[in-house]
């Protein structure tokens, strides 16, 4: 350990909490292609084809991407996550079922907590030679090392969990500049993956013999429908805490006819304009658009192509809430991409109006993935985490204590031509319980 | 494009100097007519600063009275028509104008005007900027009235004649221990001290405006000096405030949530603690024992920074906003919470109250500007049309209603905000039409607030005492802005009103001066009558931008 995370550790001094740790993961190769401008990544299992190849094709062009990863700050991100998560999950199931008493809450909270341990213990790893386990089991390694630390602080080399992903897939194995947001998607749509299986393997295994309360009931009367359930995209912790819905609503302008289609979305991808605020950006993205001309809508009920207004609402605000800025955007004028460096204020609270439901769900900051550096090629991340009241700052294997007024120095830039190029690109709210006056 | 709309009196300087980025527009248009950007203000060419530094300009209008100047001679002024060799500074002036027929003394010599008696004479103090391209031309064009810009960039105050036009400010004050970051002026100060200088290190001078105006120097002269290296409080000053009245004391807001109430006529060197705040999330009022000690009392105010503060215009109310998004109203004597409440969302950046002391603005990280009424104890209405956060609010106490027929009935207000979506925004507030009808709430709604189910937020009555929570989207009634005007290639920082213009100010520095419809064009001739009033009535004064605005 550092000079640095023992400095931090007097800095932090009784303050900091018992069973907390300031873990940081130092670089490692584990490479990620290139984000695609206009990619809005949904962790439909039916699209990881495609984004493989799409990937590939990203990473070809991007070959002269150079330097560290991405890893990282997302780690460092996801594991202040999935640490706190896993409290979080326990409470909330036991207030879902105390509510509702339903055998499905139950099942699931079963399901929910056992891939938990999955993905964070050893142990319960070791005891389940499936194979699809190993990503998993390198990452719930990981995890586990960092929260079974017996020091407060410290570096932990993610070796093998790298050597793993780098195994796993391709794209990681060069030695480009990877984009943390695509690393981001890759490991919850990974681990979804592997969770899914996981638990279906589970479920053919358990069904002759029931083992657990939870899943006796649920194979109990309703045997069919539980497995049903098994069949329908499985609701894994990933999903519990990330997954969103969001809803397309089309009004056609003949008929009035709503047309509703809804969407998962792990994260939010949202275009950015120049001194704009989160909340400007999301109005953006939720605003009303008219499709005419060329780009009519075929109105189902009218049986022609239609003049239409769209919309998009977020039917089903998500736990935790992962903006992602497209801060890398293809600029058709000069051929190749270019890093936005605009200056966007994101507020340390964040309620989303653009719902369905009336209600506002209220977020709460707690981690920001910085990209420094002024292209789209070339350049370093840093993460800013929140963790029971300090603002941790992640260097490669520095962590600093920062004061929470230090988060505005990453909104970006108000003029183009500046020396700042520490940008916030990733965003992480959590949800907290609504106090708002009804 | 560079537009050059309002060329023709030849107060254009500055934009001609200065590129105008495409978009643009050195107008803006209103039911009653054109605001047309008059000049600019801004800080020397040649002056360096950190783009990224943590300081934020903020702008302080200062009415200079007439008054006798502070004894001190100010030892070269009698040689006030040469200038500074340094780059960037300008000299200060002093000029008479052949009105004064005062009987005070002057302490220092004028150069130019008819009557240039040697004592005797008071005259307003004017200043000129001694630019080597427009020398004295410059000053049969200048008006003398004595207002003055107080600006801070970096690590620099910087002072500038309002109706001057030479963008170059007229006068600089270096700190060199830390960067000053906020700033107040009372024209109504008995003994000399009358401007207040918040630094980032939480120390706090005061010192006569005037005084600094006499001086050649780049120091800050006559000074004196409170929380002395953070002494009392170590954190950043937010926000500072003369108490209205207040017989020279005054309220200092810092970043770790307290407030310092100071008298500028003790010297804080007796010993001055306080007690450590046992629960931070309660609000508590803590005096000095030693009557002689500075500051007499620290007010623990809420967690996280108190950003502003704001005195209603007779004194007895205090406004804060800060960090943890709530707006908090005390009745300063008695030091009692009266009333307060939450944001939508996130922290609140600036307030305001209106002249009539009835409603007070607020501006923050929701995109919203808030309007809260005293007599509701309740927001009232939300502004949407900021894409980013709102920085500066400010009711416009000079504008009247042209369908005003004067009974109360109808009262109607004018105010603007600023946002770091570098957009001036200009408001109507109809009360008859959007704050009645909320009071006797219809389910039929209006077309100016949203519709949505009647909700016990309007028949909720709130105690004296207590803070709402965050009203809902669908109980607050929006308000659309009637002008959108996107001022500068900045995210802007604070905005005032004045008689004759509304000025604008971006983070990094630089001060935009719009006239209002029909005062652009005949300028010159203007500025007499402008003069003379103020002469007659109770001189502008200004506080500081976003945080108080007096009625004239």
């Amino acid at each position: 350990m550092g000079a640095a995370g023992s400095k931090l550790e007097k800095a932090l001094g009784d303050q900091f909490p018992e069973g907390e740790r300031s873990i940081a993961v130092p670089p490692a190769r584990l490479k990620t292609s290139r984000e695609r401008e206009g990619r809005e990544r949904l962790a439909e299992k039916g699209e990881e084809e495609e984004e493989e190849a799409e990937g590939r094709a990203g990473a070809y062009e991007a070959a002269q991407f150079l330097e560290r990863t991405t890893l990282p700050p997302v780690l460092n991100s996801f594991n202040n996550t999935y640490i706190d998560h896993k409290c979080k999950i326990g409470v909330k199931g036991k207030k879902k079922e105390a509510f509702l008493g339903t055998e499905v809450v139950c099942f699931e909270k079963a399901k929910r907590n056992r891939s938990l341990e999955v993905a964070i213990t050893e142990d319960s790893v070791a005891c389940r030679p499936h194979k699809s386990c190993s990503r998993i089991h390198t990452f719930g390694v990981l995890c586990s090392e960092i929260s079974s630390q017996k020091k407060k602080t410290g570096v932990i080399a993610p070796k093998r969990f790298v050597q793993r992903v780098k195994k796993e897939n391709e794209l990681f194995r060069s030695y480009m500049h990877q984009d943390a947001h695509e690393f981001l998607n890759f490991l919850l749509n990974e681990l979804v993956d592997i969770l899914e299986k996981e638990s279906r393997a589970a479920a053919a295994k358990n069904s002759p013999e029931t083992s657990s309360p939870a899943e006796k009931t649920a194979n109990g009367p309703r045997n069919l429908q539980a497995n049903g359930v098994h069949r329908e995209p499985l609701v894994t912790w990933v999903h519990k805490n990330f997954q969103g819905i969001l809803t397309n609503e089309t009004r056609c302008l003949r008929c009035e006819t709503v047309t509703a289609r809804d969407e998962t979305f792990l994260d939010l991808s949202l275009d950015i304009e120049q001194n704009s605020s989160i909340t400007s950006c999301l109005k953006n993205f939720s605003s009303t658009e008219t499709l005419n001309a060329e780009d009519k809508f075929f109105c189902d009920k009218c049986c022609s192509l239609q003049e239409a207004q769209k919309r998009m609402k977020i039917k089903k605000p998500p736990q935790i809430l992962v903006i992602h800025l497209k801060r890398f955007k293809y600029i058709e004028q000069l051929g190749r991409y270019k890093k936005l460096s605009y200056r966007v204020v994101f507020p340390l609270e964040l309620k989303l109006s653009n719902t369905v439901e009336d209600a506002d769900s209220e977020y709460s900051l707690f981690a920001v993935v910085v990209h420094v550096g002024s292209g789209p090629n070339h350049g370093h991340y840093v993460s800013l985490v929140k963790s029971h009241n300090h603002w941790l700052f992640f260097d490669d294997e520095n962590v600093e204590m920062i004061d929470e007024s230090a988060v505005q120095t990453f909104f970006g830039s108000a003029q183009e031509y500046t020396s700042n190029t520490d940008h916030g690109y990733i965003l992480f709210y959590e949800r907290v319980a609504t106090t708002s006056q009804t | 494009m560079i537009n050059n709309n309002n060329n023709s009196n030849g107060m254009m300087s500055s934009s001609s100097t200065n590129p105008q980025l495409p978009g643009l527009k050195a107008y803006f248009k209103t039911p009653e007519g054109r605001y047309k950007l008059q000049y600019e203000k801004t800080h020397p060419a040649g002056f360096l600063h950190y783009t990224n530094s943590k300081t934020v300009t903020q702008l302080t209008l200062a009415h200079l009275k007439e008054k006798p100047a502070q004894s001190q001679p100010a030892p070269t002024s009698s040689s006030s028509s040469s200038y500074s060799a340094s780059s960037g500074v300008r000299l200060v002036a002093s000029k008479f104008l052949g009105a004064g027929n005062g009987s005070r003394t002057l302490s220092f010599v004028g150069i130019n005007g008819p009557s240039k008696a040697v004592a005797g004479t008071s005259s307003r103090i004017g200043s000129l900027g001694a630019s080597p391209s427009s020398n004295f031309p410059a000053i049969s064009n200048f008006d003398g009235k004595g207002t003055y810009l107080i600006f801070n960039v970096g690590d620099t105050i910087f002072i500038s004649d309002l109706n001057s036009q030479d963008k170059d400010p007229i006068k600089s004050i270096h700190f060199s221990n830390s960067n000053p970051v906020c700033h107040a002026f009372d024209p109504e100060a008995k003994d000399g001290h009358d401007l207040l200088i918040g630094l980032y290190s939480g120390d706090v001078y005061s010192v006569s405006l005037r005084q600094q105006l006499q001086d050649f120097g780049k120091r800050l002269v006559g000074a004196q000096h409170y929380n002395k290296d953070g002494f009392v409080n170590n954190s950043r000053c937010t926000s500072i405030a003369w108490v209205p009245e207040g017989d020279g004391t005054f309220v200092v807001a810092h970043a770790d949530g307290n407030l310092c109430v100071y008298e500028k006529n003790k010297d804080g060197a007796a010993d001055t603690s306080f007690p450590v705040i046992k629960d931070q999330t309660q609000f508590s009022v803590a005096h000095t024992r030693s009557s002689r000690s500075n500051p007499i009392a620290r007010w623990h105010i809420c967690q996280g920074s108190v950003n502003c503060i704001a005195f209603s215009k007779d004194g007895t109310y205090l406004a804060t906003v800060g960090r943890d998004g709530y707006l908090r109203v005390f009745d300063y004597s008695k030091e009692q919470l009266i009333c307060g409440g939450k944001s939508y969302y996130g922290a609140l950046l600036c307030c305001a109250w209106s002249m009539d002391g009835k409603y007070i603005l607020t501006g923050g990280e929701d995109d919203l500007v808030q309007v809260w009424s005293m007599d509701d104890r309740k927001v009232v209405a939300w502004g949407e049309g900021h894409s980013s956060w709102v920085s500066g609010v400010a009711f416009d106490s000079y504008w009247s209603s042209p369908t005003s027929d004067g009974t109360g009935e109808n009262v109607m207000y004018r105010f603007g905000s600023v946002g770091q979506d570098m957009q001036l925004l200009l408001w109507d507030l109809v009360m008859d039409e959007i704050v009645v009808p909320l009071r006797r709430y219809s389910t039929g709604g209006s077309p100016t607030f949203s519709t949505g189910s009647p909700s016990s937020y309007w028949d909720s009555i709130c105690p004296v005492g207590t803070l709402q929570p965050a009203p809902s989207m669908r109980n607050v009634p929006k308000l659309s802005p009637l002008v959108a005007h996107r001022a500068h290639a900045d995210p802007l920082s604070g905005l005032t009103f004045t008689q004759e213009s509304v000025l604008t100010v971006c983070r990094e520095g630089r001060v935009k001066i719009w006239m209002r419809p029909g005062h652009g064009e005949n300028h010159s001739s203007n500025s007499e009558t402008a003069l003379s009033t103020s002469l007659k009535e109770k001189p502008l004064l200004l506080g500081n931008v976003g945080s108080s605005i007096y009625k004239q």
